[in-house]
């Protein structure tokens, strides 16, 4: 579904933490241009420390690039945006205290929203993810692919022109990856939503990505990009032909020297206190 | 980069010197307020305090108070560590003892001690009995529930696996459960310490003799803060040092601990 | 375990309890009665009986207890406001933190008892000397609970806030605030049981009226039958003010 305009202007971004010399200094990204058109899936995939949530963050305006900038939809990003940009956290950012819909709701209040639109929207979204029977609850009583469906919801419900994932799926187990992987290509097919995804499942990357870019090992950068031409919403069957082996293949080659790498390097790095 | 900036980024960087900068400026409030804001029949500036120490010690019979005082926690903490030991480990490793006497205890640990403190003294008089007796009560129910929970946390999975190999019941006794109550016997012995000082202080300041209760009953009604104000400071400094000792221990053997 | 060993394990557990409580009782009643030991020392539980429906009846108990039930409320209100608002104030920034969360937590392992008589020193020995102890010992659990509850929000709701664009007052009453709470309330309900038990042991030590002078008067006077009485109402006024709170708590916890 794409339109063809830029949507996400990335340009020679960095990001370090601390000063070059010091004992803590970490070189988390190097120089960095990227850029996303309006309604394309891209992924971000590469081995631990790599960079690919950092950047994620800076795009959201979550924190400040050390060099370089990033505009989302002509704006220069230098704090969140929370009309043109919503998040999906791996970890759970469901606040606890809040039943489903209430968690929902919230978003919108922080937003700006009128009231008189936060219920419909939020049980737009909610029956959109598949939660219509669970509004009442609690995130304690869901399970993880519940709880992760809410946050979508959430997310979805904000009507952002752009999503940003950062591992959603990472706590999960396999098999309910494959089945909120299926549903969210669905669900993803029938917005015009640009979506930047960080993954390190390869075959989530190939499953649901327009394009895929691949990080080195840290200090990251851009290693390639890998298109996936294949049409929305993708079908579960996609995963057993032989285009999908190979695109995960070609995935799997770039990424086994640089994961090799990153587990030198943390192997490497002081023992815990 | 100046002074200022210099001492500035020093105390950012160690907390440690801000805290201390803290207890100095409470000093040096206490000090002033107490020199010339508050009449000195009621406070006494610390310079004064530390200065009349020397006589605070030859005082007569505060020596001796002290010792009374030390000897008396001294006893109860052994009391309390001894009986509160046995009684948490069979309670907490017979699953019946648990069920049917934990309430009890958890409910004596419960109830307002303070209010029998006359009983005690009509019982065991006005010496040091009492005193320890009011300790022991207020030491032995932490330690009791606290070995009690370290036993019941033991993850099952360490026992499960003692068990596959082939271990006696003495033998996981041994090498599983007794090594691992060792931190949680501190952790109690710590909050125990702390119950036993508050037992046998209550029950010193209530009534006393010849012990510390004694002197500051005394040093009350003689409005002299001065002397007052410097006992207080020696029990303080007493009880923050014991309390230092159990913690100390406490941390150095539950080293292997994650939680 | 069996579910039919266990049902017989609880039946076998409670009569244990029941047990106890009932030998206790006896003993209590046959030595006094039969056995020969002192009654000064040890009252007949009958004669304590009458005299606890005496208490009541002639509502003697009352002055005692509106001054002790004062003396609380008044310790606990300042030590909330206080604890509360230098909580949370202190909970804004990471280094106030650091640097005073070990000096409150330092400070109260002092046995703060203690300060009784530098207080009836300063304040004599009314109502105010209890009301300052009262309100000096429960105010550290408020203050690092608080501290606790504000200054340790997992970080991801805040970011999941800020990210949704939440404003500072936005992101105080519907994510610091309901995060806090619960640590916050437990605070609350340690210093309220810490003031009562202090302002008890204050007025054993040191004072003129309330429910722990009378215990010790009644002492002196070798009124023991009435003076257990006393005991047993202070210790069921106690039991019942710290289930109320304990329940408060655990009801606005509820999530």
């Amino acid at each position: 579904m794409k339109t063809g305009d830029v949507a996400i202007r990335v340009r020679d971004v960095s990001h370090q933490f601390g000063e070059p010399g010091e004992a803590q200094f970490v070189q988390a990204l190097q120089h960095t241009s990227l850029d996303i058109t309006r309604g394309e899936l891209l992924c971000l995939i590469g081995p631990s420390g790599c960079g690919k949530s950092t950047l994620l963050n800076m795009i959201g305006g979550l924190l400040t690039p050390t060099t370089g900038t990033v505009e989302v939809g002509g704006k220069p990003v230098r704090a969140p945006l929370p009309r043109d940009i919503a998040f999906v956290f791996q970890e759970n950012a469901l606040f606890p205290w809040c039943t489903i819909i209430e968690n929902v709701k919230l978003g919108m209040v922080f937003q700006g929203v009128p009231k008189a639109e936060q219920e419909p929207r939020a049980r737009k979204a909610l029956e959109a993810v598949g939660l219509k029977d669970f509004m009442g609850h609690y995130p304690a009583q869901l399970s993880g692919g519940m709880r992760q469906r809410a946050a979508l919801a959430r997310a979805l419900s904000l009507e952002t022109g752009t999503l940003l994932m950062d591992e959603p799926f990472g706590a999960l187990d396999e098999q309910t990856r494959m089945i909120l992987g299926e549903d969210l290509s669905v669900l993803l097919s029938t917005t015009e939503k640009t979506i930047v995804f960080v993954t390190h499942s390869l075959g989530e990357a190939v499953f649901l990505a327009d394009r895929v870019a691949v990080f080195s090992a840290r200090p990251g950068r851009i290693k390639e990009i890998i298109e996936v031409d294949e049409p929305h919403p993708r079908k579960p069957s996609f995963v057993t032909t032989e285009k999908f082996s190979r695109l995960r293949n070609t995935l799997y080659e770039l990424l086994h020297e640089e994961i090799r790498k990153a587990i030198e390097q943390a192997a490497t790095a002081s023992p815990h206190p | 980069m100046t002074d200022a900036a210099q001492l500035k980024r020093a105390l950012i960087r160690h907390p440690g010197l801000s805290r201390l900068a803290v207890i100095a400026a409470l000093l040096l409030l206490w000090e002033i307020a107490a020199r010339w804001w508050i009449d000195p029949t009621f406070l006494s500036p610390p310079s004064r305090i530390v200065a009349s120490l020397g006589d605070l010690f030859n005082t007569k019979g505060i020596p001796a108070a002290l010792q009374i005082t030390a000897w008396e926690l001294a006893v109860a903490f052994a009391i309390s560590v001894v009986v509160g030991l046995v009684v948490g480990l069979a309670v907490g490793l017979s699953r019946f003892s648990n069920r049917s006497l934990m309430p009890i205890i958890l409910l004596l640990y419960g109830t307002p001690q303070i209010t029998i403190l006359p009983l005690f003294i009509l019982y065991f008089g006005i010496g040091p009995p009492s005193k320890i007796a009011f300790g022991v009560t207020h030491g032995i129910f932490p330690i009791i529930v606290t070995i009690v929970a370290g036993v019941q946390n033991i993850k099952p999975i360490l026992m499960t696996a003692a068990h596959s190999m082939g271990a006696s019941r003495w033998q996981i006794f041994r090498w599983v459960i007794f090594p691992h109550m060792i931190p949680t016997f501190f952790a109690g012995m710590r909050l125990g310490m702390t119950g036993v000082l508050l037992g046998v202080l209550l029950a010193e300041l209530y009534v006393s003799t010849a012990g510390i209760g004694y002197f500051t009953q005394l040093f009350t009604q003689a409005f002299d803060p001065t002397k007052l104000l410097g006992l207080v400071s020696v029990l303080a400094a007493m009880a923050i040092a014991l309390n230092e000792i159990v913690r100390r221990a406490e941390v150095h053997f539950g080293r292997w601990r994650t939680d | 375990m069996s579910a039919r060993q266990d049902r017989r394990d609880k039946i076998a557990s409670r009569a244990v309890q029941i047990g106890f409580v009932v030998a206790l009782i006896g003993l209590w009643y046959f030595g006094t009665a039969y056995w020969g030991i002192s009654r000064i020392l040890l009252p007949n539980p009958v004669n304590v009986w009458h005299e606890l429906k005496d208490v009541i009846g002639s509502g003697e108990f009352l002055p005692d207890l509106r001054v002790t039930l004062t003396e609380l409320a008044v310790a606990f209100a300042i030590s909330c406001t206080a604890g509360v608002t230098l909580g949370y104030l202190i909970s804004r920034s990471p280094y106030l933190i650091k640097v005073f969360e070990p000096l409150l937590a330092g400070f109260y392992s002092v046995p703060i008892i203690l300060f009784l008589p530098l207080y009836v020193l300063f304040f004599g020995l009314g109502p105010g000397s209890k009301i300052a102890l009262g309100t000096t010992i429960s105010f550290f659990p408020i203050v690092l609970n608080t501290i606790a509850g504000f200054g340790y929000v997992e970080k991801i709701f805040i970011t999941a806030a800020r990210s949704m664009g939440a404003s500072d007052f936005q992101m105080f009453r519907y994510v610091l605030l309901p995060a806090a709470l619960p640590v916050m309330l437990t605070g609350l309900r340690i210093g309220f049981t810490v003031a009562l038990l202090s302002i008890l042991g204050s007025e054993t030590i040191a004072s003129l009226e309330g429910l722990g002078h009378r215990i010790v008067h009644l002492a002196e006077a070798m009124e023991t039958a009435r003076m257990f009485a006393y005991i047993a109402f202070a210790v069921v006024i106690a039991a019942t003010l710290n289930s109320i709170v304990s329940s408060l708590e655990r009801r606005a916890k509820r999530r």
